[in-house]
Parts: C-alpha cells; structure tokens; sequence
C-alpha cells in the first residue's frame, strides 16, 4: 500500500472514530459506532433524524473539528462519510490559507 | 403470477420479466428517458409484485415483531417503520415496510423468495391466528417517484398530502374506495407509494398517468430503480442484498433493534456476528462510463491481489459514471482509495462517499408550498 493511501485512510479513520463517537453521545443513539455505517442516510431515511438533530451534528462538527457547516449546506448532512468529507476539505482549505 | 394493471402497462409498451415468480414491468425502451423523469418531474411505476398484508391492531404488534427485525411496537400511529424480514440465520429475505395505521398494520415486502414462500413464513409465525389478510392479489401498488411527485399526489388527493412527513401513511378517498397513501421511496426525490383495491386500480392508473404526463413525467420499469436506489444509496434487496444477505456487512443496522425483548427471526445469529465484530463491509465505489470491466461479480485489486468484490452496479445517467457497491475487508473500506477492476494491471476504481448525488428534491420545502 502506497504511503498516500496509508495516510488517507489514517486521517480518514480518526475523523470518522471521533465524529461516530460524538454523535452517539449527543443524539443518545443505541448503537456502537460500528454499527454506524458511514454512507448511512441521516435526515429522513436512514437513520431518521429530525431538523433538532440535524442541529446537534453542525454543533458536532464544529465543536470538534472546528469546521462549521453553513446552514444553507443540507446536502454536507446526506450521509456520515459527506460530513467527512466536508470536514476534511475544509481542514485542507484552512490549512494551505496558512 | 402478473400484475392486475398488465394490459394497462403492456399498451404503454412496457417490457417485462419474472422476478421470484411474479412477473414485473422491467422497463421501457429507453433507460435514461425513465431516469430523466424521475430526477426531474415524475415517474410512474408499478410495484404490484411486492407482497402486500393487512393486519388487525390487536395482534399486529406481538405478530410483526416475533419476526421482523425493526421494533414495531414503537413505530406511531401514521407512521411507517423500515426494516427487513430475516432468514433464521439472520440473513436478509425481504426489505419491508411497516404501516401504523390506527385500526390496522399494513406490511409491504420486496422480498428475493416467491410470494408462497414469504406466506408460509408469516404462516409460521401465526399468521391465521393473527387474522393475517394477504393482500397480494387483491391490491395494487404503484410508485408515484421525482422532484414533481409532490405535485401529482397534490393534484390528485389534495394539498394536505405536502404535510405528509417522509415514512408516513394516510388514508385518501378514490372512486369509493379507500386508497392508502404512503410517503416512502427509495430515489432520494420525493416517493409515494399507493396501495388501491384491484376495483380501482384501473382508475387510480389512469388518473396518475394523465397527470405524470401532464407534468412532463412518464412511465417507469423496475429496472431504472436500480441504478436511482444506487445513487442514492438506498438498500436494494434484488441487487446487492441479494449478493451479500448479511444485514450487518450490508450496513442495516440501524434497520434492527438490538435490544428488542424476545428477539425476532435470526435474532440470536445476528447478535453473534455483531459481537464477533465486521471484517468485511460494503461500500461505494465508481469507475469511468466506459469501464465495461466493472460490473457485479467483478474482483477489485489491491497490491497485485483480490481484495474485494463488486456486488451492485450501474450506469448513473446523473455522474455519467459507473457507479456500484463492493464488499471490502474493514480496513479498506474507506472513501477516496484507489484500486483496479478484474486484474492488478485491470481499468481504476476508485471508492466514494455515497451517496454521491445531489436530489434537485432537496432544493424543494414542501411546508413552504
């Protein structure tokens, strides 16, 4: 494996792990965060979040990435990995802004 | 078996083939004309093989709930609970819907085994003792899918129906009969599905289909459902859960209550995987428009070996792109790795986020209409 890859999936992996855990506590859901599939649906399907929840994900991220989720953006909350990916973008773009 | 509507459908051209035992309407004679209707104004289509029950109050909760995996005893009144119909091994046999509605449950399965075969399971649960009515024969079901579905339920069942939240059902008035109104659908655009007695059938269809057409929509096969269900990453039981059957490497687990007292159908399997713990997961993955290698069966390469395998696939007309599901060992099972189709030297693929389309249906606030 190449040593990108290995990075992506590092990085990848302790955003996700943090983010799972976060939301869990927060939204008290009964599953562990392996049962939390990362392209699961959120809002509506899925997992069936409500607009409250919706709410305390933007707070999630932001609290623990400091990365905030503009309000107009609901497609960044379709799914677990478009808020990774969301997260990690806006990591990358504040940090090449240094 | 055939739907009630053939005649209906086979005018309108449709194209059909056997699934389980029921013949469906596959499609029509172009894919991204049926694609195109539902991503931008309607679709109709006709999901009559799914096996439809009608079940009374008093016993529907302890009834559904010994074998399906969700908990239906918490699902409220008007709403509609997601979930499947285990194997005793815990695999999946069918993708349900579960209605709460007030003097009755209705059950809706999509199910890989034969309407006989999904009666006699519900036979061995109680099913006569539970005053279980099959529904089946005796009903249709059509499909009403795409950013302007809201306004061909509207115009048909009135402006109450935008108040509708999504997995919710209602009872509407047609022609004298009841025709129940579910807020459901697997595209990612508006959904609803509509369960009529067969008396009306023919009328509710050619209600619909006047006013699909009038909104610039168009007749669908089951067939475009599943590239739409794959670019919107919902559960497609006839393509990938057809492959794998494990609900937990599917990534259904927020379709089972864990905790549910007395467990239900494969409870007791499922639970020891879950505690096992996943060694193997599905995932999205894409790969150009031309890439005839990569389709479900496939092998995808990794270090000059197989590491997973290609279990969902389609053309997405949306990304213009392949787009599909494989089944990856957990440690490679993230977004944004590169890996090669068939061979270690084979054509690139890539593993995405899902679900990797933006519905035009998120831009629309029904409260709002």
């Amino acid at each position: 494996m190449t040593n990108t890859a290995q990075n992506t999936i590092q990085r990848r992996a302790v955003i996700i792990a943090a983010f799972k855990k976060e939301l869990i506590q927060r939204l008290n859901l009964p599953y562990t965060a392996e049962d939390l599939h990362e392209d699961v649906s959120l809002l509506g399907a899925g997992l069936g979040l409500d607009s409250l929840d919706a709410l305390e994900i933007v707070l999630c991220a932001e609290n623990c990435f400091g990365v905030k989720i503009p309000d107009e953006n609901v497609a960044v909350l379709r799914s677990i990995n478009t808020i990774i990916d969301f997260i990690i973008e806006e990591q990358d773009r504040k940090g090449s802004a240094k | 078996m055939t739907s009630y509507l053939r005649t209906a459908w086979e005018a309108a051209g449709a194209v059909f083939e056997e699934r389980y035992g029921t013949e469906v309407v596959s499609g029509f004679s172009n894919p991204a004309n049926e694609c195109s209707f539902v991503r931008n104004s309607v679709g109709l289509t006709d999901f009559s093989f799914a096996q439809m029950y009608r079940i009374p109050e008093e016993t529907a909760v302890d009834f559904l709930d010994s074998f399906l995996a969700g908990n239906v005893a918490r699902t409220r009144f008007g709403r509609v609970l997601h979930t499947f119909l285990p194997d005793d091994d815990g695999n999946v046999v069918a993708d349900c819907y579960v209605a709460n509605n007030d003097q009755d449950f209705i059950l809706i399965c999509e199910s890989i085994v034969g309407t006989g075969e999904v009666d006699r399971i519900l036979d061995s649960y109680g099913a006569k003792e539970a005053g279980v009515e099959r529904w089946t024969n005796h009903r249709v079901l059509l499909s009403l899918d795409g950013f302007d579905a809201w306004r061909v339920v509207r115009d048909v069942f009135g402006q109450d129906v935008l108040g509708l939240p999504y997995l919710s059902v209602e009872v509407y008035p047609f022609e004298g009969e009841s025709v129940l109104l579910f807020r459901a659908g697997k595209t990612s655009e508006f959904g609803y599905l509509l369960m009529a007695p067969n008396a009306v059938a023919d009328a509710l269809y050619g209600k619909l289909h006047a006013a699909v057409k009038t909104a610039g929509g168009g007749l669908c096969g089951v067939e475009v459902h599943n590239a739409l269900r794959l670019e919107g990453r919902f559960f497609n039981i006839h393509k990938e859960g057809v492959q794998v059957r494990d609900p937990l490497v599917l990534g259904l687990q927020w379709m089972i209550d864990f905790d549910k007292a007395g467990g239900f159908r494969g409870s007791s399997a499922i639970l020891s995987r879950r505690a096992a713990g996943l060694t193997r997961k599905i995932i999205g993955v894409s790969a150009a428009a031309d890439c005839e290698a990569f389709r479900s069966g496939a092998e995808i390469f990794h270090d000059g070996r197989p590491v997973a395998n290609v279990v969902a696939d389609c053309h997405s007309f949306v990304l213009d792109r392949k787009l599909g599901l494989a089944v990856f060992p957990v440690e490679l099972a993230y977004s944004g790795l590169n890996f090669t189709v068939v061979a270690a030297d084979g054509p690139p693929v890539r593993t995405i986020s899902m679900p990797p389309i933006l519905p035009k249906s998120l831009s629309v606030k029904l409260a709002e209409m």
